[in-house]
């Protein structure tokens, strides 16, 4: 099981309707294609505006999605030509073309900086501090089993496998560690407004 | 545990991709309810970024509340393509159909080749209606010729039907009167028959 089998299972219940589903992914993903509809757009009205258009749009071609490719790579597609079309119907010329690249590129954080203001990037290395000495801190059996999971990308079997415990022990350890480190986060950027 | 440990806790499983359909749905059903939920999802998700490549994406964004609103009033979730096409297709060809049947009594498909024509010899059948089934294209016929496109006279076609039918029942005469002969007590009456029937005919 990795991150895209999550927006898979997600995927497919928002087809059969259900919104809570896609609400899931618009939380997951308004941050990277807010930060992909800046890189057309300098209002940050407009950025919102498109950034939801974009969504909208997404939920509405749900359908025709086949899970051939991610499906970040397909919605950074429709917030791609949503944000390009907003700039024609404005009377301004598109900018230079994101391609399915940039989407992977962009997937895996190799962007970001490109897109984001300095202050979101500073906000950004503070959290990345916090985070890894979170997790640092941690205890061995949650730190070694929220590493395999997260950096090298096994499935809870594979884990249970490798640590030699129960695939409950493993999901019970993660959830911990993930708490722990959430608790890390909220208490040292709780008064940044840009990170909720 | 409490139930506010087992939902987080399946909130972290479903980041992974770990959670089965029943406690999926369960899970939704909680976190549409519960703001801290969604809350917790989206920094959990943020923090998996940061975790995965030291970066973390401009989080100054919220669109979430207003999408949902949004969807919510016009769902309008597009129908499968497949299914479009096709009813497409059923209504192009019911239209098509229709409007046949609707100008059938007065279409003219005298330039059209029959099918009869082209070879096989099929029968004319009375009371069947040319089909067209055409996106375009020119239509065929493929029953009957219309009366007035015959090169023949109706009486004319009449009458051929009926030397038709004279010849298949001299044909088959004899070899009716043969096969009656072997199981007759009176063999010599199913020859005599056969004649007299020949006669009576060729005497109409």
């Amino acid at each position: 099981m990795t991150a895209s089998d999550t927006d898979q299972q997600l995927v497919q219940r928002a087809q059969r309707g259900d919104l809570r589903a896609f609400d899931l992914l618009v939380l997951k993903y308004q941050g990277r294609i807010g930060a992909l509809v800046s890189r057309y757009i300098a209002d940050a009205g407009e950025v919102e505006d498109v950034t939801q258009e974009a969504f909208i749009k997404a939920y509405r071609a749900l359908s025709k999605f086949r899970g051939d490719s991610a499906f970040y790579t397909w919605l950074y597609r429709i917030a791609a030509n949503a944000a390009k079309n907003h700039l024609v119907a404005k009377g301004r010329r598109p900018g230079a073309d994101a391609t399915i690249e940039d989407a992977e590129a962009f997937d895996d954080g190799g962007l970001v900086s490109e897109m984001s203001s300095p202050e979101a990037m500073a906000m950004g290395d503070e959290l990345a501090a916090v985070v890894e000495q979170s997790l640092q801190a941690l205890p061995e059996e949650l730190r070694a089993a929220l590493t395999l999971r997260e950096l090298e990308g096994l499935s809870y079997d594979d884990i249970a496998e490798v640590l030699g415990c129960p695939v409950g022990t493993v999901r019970s350890r993660i959830f911990r560690a993930r708490e722990a480190i959430d608790e890390q986060v909220r208490q040292q950027i709780s008064g940044d407004s840009g990170f909720r | 545990m409490t139930t506010t440990d087992r939902d987080l806790e399946a909130l972290s499983a479903l980041m992974d991709g770990e959670l089965q359909d029943l406690e999926l749905r369960r899970t939704l059903g909680r976190v549409s309810e519960d703001a801290d939920l969604r809350a917790r999802w989206q920094r959990l998700q943020r923090v998996s970024e940061t975790l995965q490549s030291k970066r973390v994406s401009a989080p100054a964004i919220d669109v979430s509340l207003s999408v949902m609103q949004s969807l919510e009033d016009k769902p309008n979730l597009s129908r499968n393509p497949i299914w479009s096409a096709a009813i497409a297709a059923s209504v192009t060809i019911a239209v098509v159909m229709g409007g046949q049947q609707l100008l059938s009594s007065s279409t003219s498909v005298t330039s059209t080749p029959l099918i009869s024509d082209i070879g096989g010899g099929v029968v004319p059948v009375m009371g069947a209606q040319p089909i067209q089934a055409s996106l375009g294209a020119k239509s065929i016929p493929v029953t009957t010729r219309p009366a007035q496109d015959s090169a023949m006279a109706p009486e004319d076609v009449a009458a051929m039907y009926e030397r038709l039918a004279r010849d298949r029942y001299r044909r088959l005469n004899p070899r009716h009167a043969q096969a009656a002969a072997l199981s007759h007590p009176a063999p010599y009456i199913s020859y005599v028959r056969a004649p007299n029937a020949s006669m009576a005919s060729e005497s109409e």
